[in-house]
């Protein structure tokens, strides 16, 4: 070979590896950014706390206290020197610095947060004068109304020269609520499964970082939150655990690049939540089999949670479940009195008024269940549905798609939360369940779901009526307001659906008389039958009707007396509830309290409707 | 020298081989919202929006719009002492909510609507039209549909904001239905009043306000983005508008979305944000709505943005 031809190969082969190389190390930095920008999108939503001893040991020491008749948890002696020590115990004495501690003779949680020498920065010019002593700084954190009150206590006299109390600020967080944030973040699963393995204190920093700025991640709730986080320096990527102090358990976890000029401290943990629903729930159908029952699922715009193509054993049983709206209304007096000329606005919503007779009206509003972002909802889906089994006599008989919807200040008065749970059990049939937890706005209110169940019973279906001895069969479209005294069939069933030409292929339909034992006093419900249309429901259904026009449901409309025997039918199921805040008998209600450890906690009456869809071959089979 | 004739071959590929491999770099994808504005100096200029001669008649000077829906449906003037006196007609609330106005140099008031609290089967309807307010009579009427624009259950949002552009007597519509979770498909349309024609369109950018922002060489088109917390600007070059948004600044809170901008001195601009998620919990009051003032430092080429406590 000459030696041109030689020095060409050699030249050739450093040149591409050279090349190569340099091309290898580009790619590597890009991916690695690519990496980056990607993780920073990941948002990780825990789903339940798991037991820690910190928090069970932190927990004990907050009863035991309350117990004694005090109302702040001290710091631990190991926090204090000996001047603090004083300036603490003077400070739990003094009745200005002690005035929140209660509400309603109840104990708030409060803790001190730190005792501290007073520097001459913390004072104000009259605690200047006061102090002519040593003086320290006792700071205590209320977490029920996240306000800080902080005392000047001047030790050598043992007293307190002033007392300041700062709303909707947070202090400094103590050691012990400090070892609390990390044992949160080092022991929650879903931290583990991140970093691949179980992390060691040595991996955590910045565990008493406060996100108390305006963007914190706990911002809509006022709660205390800190951000600890474990540095990947290989990867450039940092795990920030987004704890909350206030209900002691880990908000949010996220990604994100190491050095980068925000942190995830910038959203909140309701926007994760609502980021996480969005992409997973409205943006995707999701599939259930379990228990022989298959189907779709998704959250929509404004029709809550919707159940698609169910199937038991290979058959279709429905084709869409869903409670499209929650009609509101309250009943007023003084109706002559009432001035509509202009509109009224609560909560930010207008309000519906409709005049009645006895000078009685009705005011209220239509409400939509939906996706968080993207939607015509203003009650919207908080978290995402979770399946859980249903268990009767201590044996798993099936299990429930549950979705949970608030308005996002609930449980103030206005403020409304609803559920949507389908129940599907092993021996084929079904019950679809409307939930309210309150708490509205008074307590005269009707609510009304609307319940639009697409039952697949053939071909050819048709409705009935059990009427004492027999079941009488709708020819055309047509409404039925039921008294709730009617006699049922077998005892339990008002309505059928089946197949004209194969009778057995069907629903017997079970309303809720308050014998499913969830304490309901009833569905008092009015049903409607229609035939099929895809424009009257099959898609996201926009607010039907009136809320406070108590003799209409909004389904009327589609009443067009069209012939329903032997067509494709939809099953309309409006059960109507009277909330009631009577102590003691209380219904559909909810109250905020204050729990055992001193911390803001909501008590729920829930009430609970819907009908139960049991195959006819289940029932007539002794026949 | 023809021997080294292998050589220069290898070094010819070699060096092609650098260039694909090295210099090439994949195209970013093309962003609209990317790259960071400087700006010079620029101050508030005398905008040519007269009073509508009706209200004049009415013995109404300096009204407010009160378009917030919280005690009026559409739209509604306050005036007098402390605005305590109100002009509002019944045909003024036919068109539902509205959500923001613009006034020519005539005394029409433009106006975009707003869907609010519930939806009604007109509602989708009447977020595809810009209305008007005539000068002399006062009558608000739909002027012009915008058929493209489509809102739907899961963005029932359509025509949100316009603006009159004194220079050449034109209209600048926004209009954000269609986007989605996963982008911005909205559209701002330049619309010439006498012909109702679309002039031009600029496509995948959400703007939930508009504004003007003059410099002493040059003026921008302001937009609030209803995606994130950002402020932008369109510039123009040779009187036409430069269909690529560059970021001015961001809010601190990055829930926040500029909803209202306006320049109220040299450098200072004065902005509304609210909470915004394509869904109808839809702030309309002032007291709803966080302030901030943004100062532009020319020289330093840097913002900064205060919140205003209320």
């Amino acid at each position: 070979m000459k030696s041109e031809y030689k020095i060409a190969a050699v030249l050739f082969i450093v040149g591409m590896a050279l090349i190569g190389g340099v091309y290898y190390l580009k790619k590597e930095k890009h991916s690695r950014a690519a990496l980056l920008d990607k993780s920073d999108k990941k948002i990780i939503i825990p789903s339940d706390s798991p037991k820690i001893k910190e928090v069970q040991e932190y927990l004990e020491d907050l009863q035991k206290l309350y117990k004694e008749g005090k109302s702040v948890l001290p710091l631990e002696k190991d926090e204090l020197d000996e001047k603090g020590e004083i300036a603490q115990s003077v400070a739990l004495k003094d009745a200005r610095f002690l005035s929140d501690t209660k509400a309603d003779g109840k104990i708030l949680h409060n803790d001190i947060m730190r005792v501290l020498p007073a520097m001459p920065s913390m004072l104000d010019a009259k605690s200047k004068t006061l102090c002519k002593g040593e003086c320290y700084i006792v700071e205590k954190y209320n977490f029920v109304s996240n306000s800080t009150t902080r005392a000047i206590v001047d030790v050598a006299k043992r007293r307190v020269v002033a007392v300041k109390r700062y709303d909707n600020m947070q202090t400094d967080i103590s050691n012990r609520l400090k070892k609390i944030a990390k044992a949160i973040a080092l022991k929650s699963p879903e931290i583990i499964k991140e970093l691949g393995h179980t992390p060691t204190p040595n991996e955590l920093s910045m565990a008493n970082v406060r996100t108390n700025l305006q963007e914190s991640p706990c911002e809509e709730k006022h709660h205390l939150c800190v951000a600890p986080t474990f540095a990947d320096h290989q990867k450039e990527l940092a795990l920030w655990a987004i704890v909350d102090l206030t209900e002691l358990k880990l908000a949010a976890a996220k990604w994100a690049g190491l050095g980068k000029t925000y942190t995830p401290a910038c959203i909140d943990e309701r926007t994760l939540q609502n980021r996480y629903i969005v992409k997973n729930f409205c943006q995707k159908d999701n599939n259930v089999s379990r228990d022989g029952w298959e189907f779709t699922y998704h959250l929509t715009g404004s029709d809550g949670l919707e159940l698609r193509n169910i199937r038991y054993k290979g058959q279709e049983v429905t084709r869409s479940l869903k409670i499209v709206d929650w009609h509101v209304a309250y009943k007023g007096l003084g109706a002559d009195k009432l001035d509509t000329s202009t509109p009224t606005i609560v909560e930010g919503r207008r309000v519906e008024f409709v005049k009645g007779e006895n000078n009685e009206y009705t005011f209220g509003y239509n409400d939509a269940m939906g996706c968080p972002m993207f939607s015509t909802s203003v009650v919207l889906a908080f978290n995402g549905p979770q399946i859980k089994p249903i268990i009767q006599k201590g044996k798993e008989a099936g299990f429930a798609i549950v979705q949970d919807f608030r308005n996002p200040k609930w449980p103030m008065a206005c403020n409304y939360r609803y559920q949507n749970r389908f129940e599907f059990y092993k021996d084929g049939s079904f019950r679809v369940v409307g939930i309210n937890l309150g708490r509205g706005c008074s307590n005269k209110a009707i609510y009304r779901p609307v319940m639009r169940l697409d039952i697949t019973a053939g071909k050819k279906e048709r409705f009935a009526l059990y009427q004492g001895e027999h079941w009488r069969e709708w020819a055309t479209e047509q409404k039925y307001q039921s008294t709730s005294k009617e006699p049922l069939y077998k005892g339990h069933y008002l309505y059928r659906i089946d197949n004209k030409e194969e009778p057995k292929r069907g629903f017997y339909v079970e309303p809720n008389r308050g014998q499913f034992h969830d304490n309901s006093r009833g569905d008092h419900e009015r049903v409607f039958v229609t035939k099929y249309n895809p424009n009257e429901g099959d898609e996201d259904l926009l607010t039907l009707g009136s809320c406070c026009k108590l003799d209409q449901d909004g389904i009327e409309p589609y009443l067009s007396n069209e012939k329903i025997d032997g067509e494709n039918l939809v099953f309309w199921y409006v059960p109507r509830i009277q909330n009631d805040d009577r102590p003691g008998h209380e219904y559909c209600w909810a109250d905020s309290t204050i729990d055992e450890y001193g911390n803001p906690s909501v008590k729920l009456w829930p009430c609970i409707v819907g009908p139960k869809f049991v195959p006819i071959k289940n029932i007539d089979k002794e026949k | 020298m023809k021997r080294f004739i292998p050589i220069f071959i290898v070094i010819l590929l070699l060096a092609g081989a650098s260039y694909f491999l090295l210099f090439n770099d994949e195209k970013e994808p093309k962003n609209a919202l990317q790259k960071e504005l400087q700006l010079d100096d620029f101050n508030k200029v005398r905008s040519c929006a007269t009073l509508p001669p009706f209200l004049y008649q009415n013995g109404i000077r300096r009204p407010i719009i009160d378009l917030s829906q919280q005690r009026y449906k559409g739209v509604a003037f306050l005036y007098g002492p402390k605005f305590s006196k109100v002009l509002h007609k019944k045909t003024w609330e036919r068109f539902d909510a509205l959500g923001t106005y613009t006034i020519d140099k005539y005394g029409n008031i433009y106006l975009t609507p707003n869907p609010y609290i519930s939806i009604t089967p007109a509602t989708f309807n009447l977020q595809k039209a810009i209305y008007k307010m005539d000068k002399r009579s006062g009558k608000l009427e739909r002027w012009m549909v915008l058929d493209d624009v489509i809102p739907t259950a899961n963005n029932p949002y359509g025509l949100i904001s316009i603006l009159y552009d004194c220079e050449d007597g034109t209209l600048w519509v926004s209009a954000i239905d269609k986007s989605d979770y996963k982008g911005g498909k909205g559209r701002i349309y330049h619309i010439d009043p006498k012909s109702k024609e679309i002039i031009e369109k600029i496509e995948n950018v959400d703007a939930l306000t508009l504004a003007w922002l003059y410099t002493k060489k040059s003026r921008y088109l302001l937009m609030g983005s209803a995606l994130d917390n950002g402020l932008y600007a369109f510039a123009f070059k040779n009187g036409k508008v430069v269909k690529e948004a560059r970021k001015l600044f961001e809010l601190p809170n990055p829930k926040l979305h500029i909803r209202k901008i306006k320049v109220v001195g040299k450098n200072k601009l004065y902005l509304e944000a609210i909470k915004f998620t394509y869904s109808l919990i839809a702030e309309t009051a002032k007291k709803q709505r966080t302030q901030y003032i943004a100062q532009y430092d020319s020289k330093l080429k840097k913002w900064e943005v205060k919140e205003l406590k209320q």
